[in-house]
């Protein structure tokens, strides 16, 4: 066994040029093949991050996938609010830990204006339970203080102190130019929708929209200024939807059947995990497309494996022969050829484990930096290592190939 | 055991087919003899060795080598005969260039008796022999066998024939690519070796100016049944 395992190592050295490629070709589409299983975990789990605060979601009745869309991502737009009355209502409930209301609506430039309590940067977490630090500053102190994600801040070029014009609606002309809003603080990036937001409190949209009806301003005389506002006036009277935390997750199902059969207003609650899933299933198409893909890619390497054992095999003949001659059996040939199969593969696998952690260490922190992409930097998981098995057995089982080609052949080759 | 080799009722056709077979009746060679086989090209020189080496099978008869009747072993056993008993030269000198010379001199140690216990005395055997025909330590133990010049590794392939300690060397046509003082000396450091060792030589040639090196000589044609 050793001597075969040092002719094949001296006979794959003495081609090193054409074996070397091969083992190129190889390692390039397993790298290719890992890092899009790294992506797509990475991904999933920067999309399943966004609801690792909540157990339910509150919102007026509609698709739960929109719902899920504009409480968690802020994309597309609620067709209702709920009632401040029914929110209160709710979150009298026993079961609920802390309920956090969140009112969208507004935006500033090309970015979405989110108002919400001061109880929000708290319990909002993301990723391994990863909490919001502030880049700058702090939560806002005052009812015209506003905080902003990390990507606003950086596009538009925005400092503490800096101040800040809301516009009614979505990519609206009309301006809440009488209610200029002061940058309190500038929340570290997450990778999240949360970096493309602008946060403001309830009790400010409720102060900018006093004067508005049915989207348009009609102006009342005397109101129109900021400091003659009460308490009492600045109670939301609607909000968009609300993030619920339960004491016990097993109260989950109880809860939001309650909330579903709220009588006083059409209410629903969402499970965030599960709607989630129900969307990622329509998403992973995609991941799975590419995962085939990639996994086509390591069948033609493999095939070039092939192709190279076999297009050596008629220069290698007289090589075989002289085995022959001097002792090897046929089987001794089928095995040598494996044996440089497995060789090659096994190389393959581990410049490809040596190359996609480099990849790791050098990528994953500019992904993280610049496109808020955050990946895990595993070093391997078991399913890797399942991974290089199949590797290592399907070039082993499509090298019996060729190595019954040259079994053969050195049946029949004399001297 | 008088005889070396001794072929009875030889029967061999290519792939089964008809369009080539040999037929002997009756081929022995002494011990310790040093034989010369001529034959046309064509004739079925090689075919013959490759018969007695064991790498090919006859449809029928026998071919005994040291007592043993050698067609009848299982392929397995054929291919640790030869590489116990059989030492083989052919027309190019084989050696695989991509290994040292002294890992080509050992090959035929590799795939029979080489233990941990016995790994010095064939190093040794290989080194010993290889002063006797002049060929030095560093030489032997290059990186890979392509640098060796023609005479190297000429003797490197004498040196692998007999590693073993075979019973038997066959040679196919080793000199036909040799000019005549390449040629000599080749022949004289195989038969003298031979004697030296006391291993039987079958060499196939059509050179019949070789006669002079050799006990006897054979010609193939003559034993050939048509």
């Amino acid at each position: 066994m050793k001597i075969l395992i040092n002719l094949a190592f001296q006979s794959l050295f003495n081609r090193k040029v054409t074996v070397f490629l091969t083992i190129i070709s190889l390692t390039v589409s397993i790298v290719l093949f890992l890092s899009i299983d790294t992506l797509r975990l990475g991904a999933k789990k920067s999309f399943f991050g966004n609801v690792k605060s909540g157990d339910l979601i509150l919102g007026s009745r509609s698709g739960e996938i929109q719902l899920l869309l504009y409480s968690l991502f802020q994309i597309g737009s609620p067709t209702n609010n709920i009632s401040w009355e029914s929110y209160k209502e709710i979150s009298k409930k026993s079961e609920i830990d802390w309920i956090v209301p969140i009112s969208l609506g507004d935006s500033h430039k090309q970015f979405r204006v989110m108002g919400t309590t001061k109880e929000y940067f708290e319990r909002y977490s993301y990723r391994k339970s990863k909490k919001l630090q502030y880049q700058f500053g702090t939560h806002f102190q005052n009812t015209f203080d506003v905080v902003i994600g990390n990507d606003v801040a950086k596009i538009l070029n925005y400092k503490l102190d800096d101040s800040i014009i809301v516009a009614h609606g979505i990519g609206s002309q009309s301006l809440h130019d009488e209610f200029p809003f002061k940058v309190k603080g500038i929340l570290q990036k997450t990778g999240t929708s949360l970096d493309r937001l602008v946060l403001v409190s309830l009790e400010a949209l409720e102060a900018i929209h006093k004067d508005w009806k049915a989207g348009s301003k009609i102006p009342i005389k005397g109101t129109n200024n900021k400091k003659n506002f009460t308490e009492q006036d600045l109670i939301p009277k609607e909000i968009t939807a609300a993030i619920i935390k339960l004491k016990s997750p097993i109260t989950i199902f109880k809860v939001q059947r309650e909330i579903n059969d709220y009588e006083y207003e059409p209410l629903q609650a969402i499970i965030p995990g599960i709607v989630l899933t129900k969307l990622w299933q329509i998403v992973s198409v995609t991941e799975n497309i590419m995962l085939a893909i990639s996994a086509m890619v390591i069948v033609s390497a493999l095939i070039g494996l092939i192709a190279i054992l076999y297009s050596t095999l008629n220069n290698r003949r007289r090589e075989m022969a002289l085995l022959r001659i001097v002792g090897a059996s046929p089987k001794t040939i089928f095995s040598l050829l494996l044996l440089e199969a497995l060789i090659i593969s096994f190389l393959s696998i581990v410049f490809s484990i040596i190359l996609t952690q480099l990849l790791n260490f050098f990528l994953f922190p500019i992904l993280d930096n610049k496109y808020g992409i955050y990946l895990e930097n595993n070093f391997l998981l078991l399913k890797d290592f399942y991974f290089f098995l199949i590797v290592l057995l399907t070039a082993v089982i499509v090298s019996i190939f060729p190595a019954l080609q040259a079994y053969k052949n050195s049946i029949n080759d004399g001297i | 055991m008088n005889n070396a080799l001794e072929i009875k009722n030889l029967l061999f056709k290519w792939n089964n087919q008809d369009n080539f077979s040999l037929k002997i009746k009756n081929l022995s060679i002494k011990r310790n003899k040093k034989v010369i086989m001529f034959g046309e090209s064509g004739s079925g020189k090689s075919t013959l060795l490759n018969l007695i080496s064991g790498i090919m099978s006859p449809i029928s008869g026998t071919i005994i080598i040291k007592d043993t009747i050698t067609n009848n072993l299982s392929s397995n056993k054929k291919d640790a005969f030869r590489a116990n008993n059989i030492g083989v030269i052919f027309q190019q000198l084989n050696l695989l260039d991509y290994i040292s010379p002294i890992n080509n001199i050992l090959l035929p140690c590799f795939f029979t008796n080489f233990k941990k216990k016995n790994k010095n005395y064939f190093y040794n055997r290989a080194f010993n022999l290889a002063s006797k025909l002049d060929l030095k330590k560093n030489i032997l133990l290059q990186r890979n066998s392509s640098q060796l010049s023609l005479g190297q590794k000429q003797r490197v392939a004498i040196i692998r024939a007999v590693i073993n300690k075979p019973f038997l060397i066959v040679a196919d046509e080793p000199t036909s690519a040799l000019d005549n003082r390449n040629k000599e000396n080749f022949l004289n450091l195989l038969v003298n070796i031979c004697e030296t060792e006391k291993i039987t030589l079958l060499m196939v040639s059509h050179d019949t100016s070789l006669k002079k090196y050799f006990d006897s000589n054979i010609t193939l044609e003559r034993i050939v049944k048509k």
